[in-house]
């Protein structure tokens, strides 16, 4: 009896002072003072050899429920230690939300770049594939095989930047869609984005720009089928509602020839000062590839039929992303730049 | 061109609003570039009567008015001109009113005197050069009329952009024939009237054609007893809506006729033409002609001119001669309509530098059957307007009648190109809407005449079926998907790694420039790059001085974006370029254009962040982007030290890498910034990608993960200054043996802890094996023959 009474008050005591501990180590010293090998509850338990058999079961139990008890305490108080540990920790390491976070660098692809991209995203998804050609370009290729010869007057409006006799700068993309169909047979499906040069420099010409070119021959292509492929390509470059209208113009490459103006991006198709009131901007120049372009290339024009289309890259990319002049696109003015 | 819509109404029925018909006209390929309004710039001005004059009681040169405009009382009118008189009719801008220029007529008073209006003179309407005094309307003029109709002022004018290839688009009846072929209407086309009188054309003169492929056809007339004087309103009108300057009835109708027909006519003085007789002929060596412009032209004899017995009078289809110009004193004229060669009027436009409304039209192909229309057309209303005997006959050199081309048009075959159902009749009908003669028809084709003044229908069937497709409508065509197929020949990889390049430079904080390609030998000396001014392709016609040529580096385009930048206070610069450089290749062959990219540095190069130091640029920024590049392509690259001027010395690598030297990185030379006008520190890397570009893509094999741990050990070694950490690194790697993963240096030191003359590397090892874990002893073996070696090649003490 007198053993359960000291283990009672053990407990009592115990358990005070574990609730009383103020700090973790200490805590770990009252485990040891109780529980540890050597400990009071240890020490008494030892001494129930001592005691008759009949009273042993019962001092037993008492002891180990005491002994739970405190390890329970222990476990409680710990918990509530650590728990102000980690508190404390927080509240010293708390950071100002607000303060910008750590980053790398922001690069910036030119718009230019970014707007190629796009376009030939669409149409490799199209199933074209892109093809390119050089810009110091030989005569042949950028007029003459395109049915421009010397002395047609459509050579007046290109304003050509001449290297030596016969060899100038590209003045559009078109000399591409000869060189791939000079070695490749029908089907052709392609894309050449590109630099192109011309004699003009004013606030929406620069003598340097870029135009993406577009070719497609095969058995059955039609002037329908352009227009297919050419609505797409606007209804996903700049948007589903954008109005679209053909209008027959004439270029020595092609034929039937046609304008494509889009309503215009500004003024959605009302009317304004940069679309002239129309409600319309041109967007690009395309047609059914000319018979003497086939000739050329040694394709056979009662067997295959061809769809030509051609746009100025900086041309939509002001248009998309109301760029005033021409002139930021190439200025590498990093205020410019960096809005892109 | 301007078209005129009143004079339009002449030839065809328009029943539509000027709006509509400026779409209708667009949907048609008439590109309409501008919609006039001509009255548009006047309001509140009326038909008013003077009623009196009376002297200004303090002003000499003005007179007061009382003028009738119909309203309740006569307005007061202070008015500064002298030709007129009581009982005129004048138009009369009222208080309110708004005359072209945007000038607006308020209530004022002159020297006290008030003024409730202003008499208007021709100048101040808009309609002209008359500044003699106010414009003096006919008697019958009705009072009170608004001035604009009174005046022909409810006009819309349409400014058309002819394409090259319809020529025939350039005239009234022209654009009228195309109209009524959309409206399914009739052309009018002018009655010719006049009589015949006196000696033969043929007395009077002759015309001989010495060269017949230059000038296809030749028509002249002769005409006598007329006067030269001003031309009728009527026709001043037409010139004026047209954008041209009436000059005299004779000129003026030449110049009524080609805007009516597109066929350019030409009046000589008759008397002014030695022997009175035309030769047409190319001009001789050395000749000279004045032209109606007064300028001095020397010809050449490739140039068509038209000449008297002796010389040169015009040039041919391009503008007349100032000898035998038409004057004040001609009474007699020699008229000329011809059809010149196209291109020999191109060529002589472009050699002179003189393009005329006369030359535009022939260089796109004149009609020769219209010759014959345009020169009676001239002739009677040269007749009617100044009086003159018209000589019987025409003299007409037509050597060759210009045959009549036929081509046939297949009806499925429009199906198949356009990819939209025209019935055969409807095709068929378009056509001859359009004046083609159908010659021949079956059931799945027909063979059309082509009208004379179609010159761009050269090329059979696809040309008919562009016109069917016009008048049918673009937009009734339906928009399909294609089937796209491809094609093996075709295949350009390598613009797809280009692609993932300018992603991984933007990713790697790099933005994007595009500078225009040009370049001149200038910018090399400037950046120190003579030796490149050699290969330059330049330009025959350069935009300017500094842009002679295509650049061969670019080097200077950097630099000149970077000066752009920091000379507007941006100084944090990262940037980069892919774009083509060009070199010349031999005489026949085109220049070489090869793909490279540029990089530029400067200023701080990381982003700034409020928790670090920032630091600025320094040559291992620069070495590190070409790291990053060539390792993007799975290249091995050595940097060796070169000496360059563009670049400062001792901080210039010259790179090598797939076997050769592809590029350069470095700080640029302070004296090569300052020329570009920078001050800041500047480090460029330019690279060849072509050579990197033809590089296998990397396809990394799989190693086996290691099954046991590394050994990690540290060495720190005291070497010279001026020993390169890459040799050390290199000695260390060769030296480790296979149990050597890698090496890394960690840290270089030089100071005051150190012996002056030398510096510490600190460098990290892994050693690795994949058979067993290392023990001590191993990594201690290699360590050993590690610092050996360095003792013996660098003269290294380990610290
Ligand atoms: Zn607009």
């Amino acid at each position: 009896m007198q053993l359960q009474i000291e283990l009672e008050i053990l407990r009592a005591s115990a358990v005070a002072s574990i609730e009383q501990a103020s700090d973790l180590k200490l805590l770990e010293e009252l485990r040891v003072q109780f529980l540890g090998r050597k400990g009071q509850v240890t020490e008494i338990l030892r001494g129930l050899t001592q005691l008759p058999a009949e009273e042993r079961p019962s001092v037993g139990q008492t002891a180990n429920v005491v002994k739970t008890a405190i390890a329970e305490a222990l476990e409680l108080r710990k918990a509530t230690l650590e728990a102000a540990v980690d508190h404390a920790q927080a509240e010293r390491e708390q950071v100002d939300l607000s303060l910008p976070g750590r980053r790398r660098r922001k690069g910036h692809m030119h718009v230019i770049s970014q707007v190629t991209e796009e376009v030939l995203q669409i149409m490799f998804e199209l199933g074209f594939q892109i093809a390119t050609g050089p810009d110091i370009e030989t005569e042949y290729y950028n007029f003459d095989s395109l049915n421009t010869p010397a002395d047609h007057p459509a050579r007046d409006s290109h304003d050509t930047f001449f290297v030596k006799p016969g060899v100038v700068l590209r003045t559009h993309t078109s000399p591409v869609q000869m060189r791939v169909m000079e070695r490749a047979k029908p089907p052709v499906a392609i894309v050449a984005p590109g630099r192109v040069y011309r004699v003009d420099l004013d606030a929406s010409h620069s003598p340097m720009f870029n135009q993406i070119e577009g070719l497609l021959v095969d058995e059955g292509v039609s002037f329908a089928d352009l227009k297919g492929t050419i609505m797409l390509f606007v209804h996903r470059f700049f948007s589903k509602e954008t109005q679209i209208r053909f209008r027959p113009h004439f270029f020595p490459f092609t034929e039937p020839s046609a304008e494509v103006d889009i309503s215009c991006t500004i003024c959605k198709g009302q009317g304004c000062r940069v679309c002239k009131g129309s409600g319309w901007s041109e967007l690009l120049g395309c047609g059914m590839v000319h018979p003497e372009v086939f000739r050329y290339a040694g394709y056979d024009y009662e067997k295959y039929t061809g769809f030509a289309f051609g746009f100025g890259i900086d041309r939509i990319a002001m248009q998309r992303h109301a760029i005033s002049s021409i002139s930021y696109l190439f200025e590498n003015d990093l205020r410019f730049l960096e809005q892109f | 061109m301007r078209v005129s819509l009143n004079w339009l109404k002449e030839y065809v029925d328009i029943d539509v609003p000027a709006e509509e018909l400026a779409c209708r006209m667009t949907m048609l390929g008439l590109e309409i570039e501008a919609v006039e309004r001509t009255g548009d710039a006047i309001r509140e001005v009326y038909i008013g009567k003077i009623l009196s004059i009376d002297p200004h009681p303090d002003a000499d040169k003005i007179v007061v008015c009382k003028t009738d405009v119909g309203g309740e009382a006569p307005l007061q009118i202070c008015c500064g001109a002298r030709n007129m008189k009581v009982g005129d009719k004048v138009p009369t801008a009222v208080v309110g009113a708004v005359l072209p220029g945007g000038f607006e007529i308020s209530r004022r008073k002159m020297r006290g005197v008030e003024s409730q209006g202003m008499m208007c003179s021709a100048k101040e309407l808009g309609l002209g050069e008359d500044i003699d005094g106010l414009m003096i309307l006919p008697e019958d003029t009705p009072v009170g009329a608004d001035a604009r109709q009174v005046l022909g002022l409810d006009d819309v004018i349409f400014e058309i952009e002819v394409t090259p290839n319809r020529g025939d688009w350039a005239s009234m009846i022209g654009v009228a024939r195309e109209l009524a072929a959309l409206f399914r209407k009739q052309v009018r086309i002018p009655k010719v009237e006049f009589v015949e009188s006196g000696p033969a054309a043929s007395q009077l003169s002759s015309v001989t054609v010495e060269d017949a492929e230059l000038c296809p056809r030749y028509l002249g007339r002769v005409l006598t007893s007329l006067r030269v004087g001003p031309s009728p309103k009527w026709l001043t009108q037409r010139l004026l809506a047209a954008g041209q300057r009436p000059i005299n009835n004779i000129v003026d109708i030449t110049n009524y006729v080609l805007l009516e027909t597109g066929h350019p006519l030409h009046a000589f003085d008759y008397d002014k033409l030695i022997e009175n007789r035309i030769v047409v002929r190319r001009a001789t060596e050395d000749e000279v002609i004045r032209t109606l412009d007064g300028q001095e032209r020397p010809l050449r004899p490739e140039m068509l001119v038209i000449a008297d017995a002796r010389v040169a009078q015009c040039v041919a289809g391009v503008m007349g001669g100032a000898t035998s110009e038409v004057g004040e004193t001609t009474t007699r004229v020699f008229l000329e309509s011809a059809y010149f060669n196209p291109v020999s009027i191109r060529r002589t436009s472009r050699a002179l530098g003189l393009i005329t409304e006369s030359s535009q039209r022939f260089q796109r192909g004149a009609d020769p059957e219209m010759a014959r229309f345009a020169i009676d057309r001239a002739a009677a209303l040269m007749q009617d307007i100044a009086g003159a005997v018209v000589a019987p006959g025409v003299l007409d050199a037509y050597p060759q009648p210009l045959e009549q081309k036929e081509v046939k048009l297949r009806y499925s075959r429009t199906h198949a190109l356009l990819g939209a159902e025209v019935s055969p009749d409807d095709q068929r009908n378009i056509l001859e809407r359009l004046g083609f003669v159908c010659a021949a028809r079956d059931a799945d084709s027909c063979t059309l005449r082509v009208p004379t003044w179609r010159h761009d229908v050269t090329h059979g069937e696809a040309d008919l079926i562009e016109e069917i497709a016009r008048l049918h409508g673009y937009e009734k065509v339906p928009t399909t998907l294609p089937r796209v197929r491809q094609n093996e020949q075709v295949f350009a990889p390598q613009e797809g790694r280009v692609r993932q390049l300018r992603h991984f430079l933007v990713g790697q904080g790099l933005s994007e420039l595009y500078n225009w390609t040009f370049s001149c030998p200038q910018d090399l000396a400037r950046a120190r790059l003579d030796g490149a001014g050699a290969e330059m392709v330049l330009l025959e016609n350069p935009l300017s001085e500094k842009h002679a040529g295509m650049r061969t580096t670019l080097v200077p385009g950097l630099l000149q974006a970077a000066a752009y930048n920091v000379n507007r206070g941006l100084s944090d610069i990262a940037v980069f370029e892919i774009g083509p450089v060009y070199r010349l290749a031999g005489v026949e062959a085109l220049p070489t254009q090869e793909l490279r990219l540029g990089v530029l540095l400067s200023g701080v190069p990381e982003a700034p962040h409020w928790g670090q130091q920032t630091r600025s640029a320094d040559f291992y920024d620069i070495k590190g982007y070409a790291e990053a590049v060539l390792d993007f392509f799975g290249a091995e690259v050595a940097f060796d030290p070169v000496a360059r001027d563009t670049f400062q010395a001792g901080q210039c690598a010259c790179i090598r890498a797939v076997g050769k030297e592809i590029g350069t990185a470095g700080k640029i030379a302070k004296t090569v910034a300052k020329d570009f006008d920078v001050e800041a520190d500047l480090f460029v890397l330019e690279l060849d990608l072509e050579s990197l570009l033809s590089l296998p893509v990397l396809r990394p094999q799989f190693q086996p993960v290691p099954a046991f741990p590394p050994s990690l050990r540290d060495l720190a070694v005291l070497v010279d200054r001026v020993t390169p950490a890459g040799a050390l690194l290199a000695a260390v790697e060769n030296a480790g043996g296979k149990l050597l993963h890698q090496a890394e240096i960690f840290d270089v030191y030089a100071g005051e802890r150190i012996p002056s003359g030398k510096k510490s590397v600190a460098i990290n090892l892994i050693f690795q094996s994949p058979e067993r874990t290392l023990t001590d002893k191993d990594t201690e073996k290699s360590l050993q023959k590690i610092m050996k070696q360095l003792e013996t090649q660098f003269g290294a003490q380990r610290r």
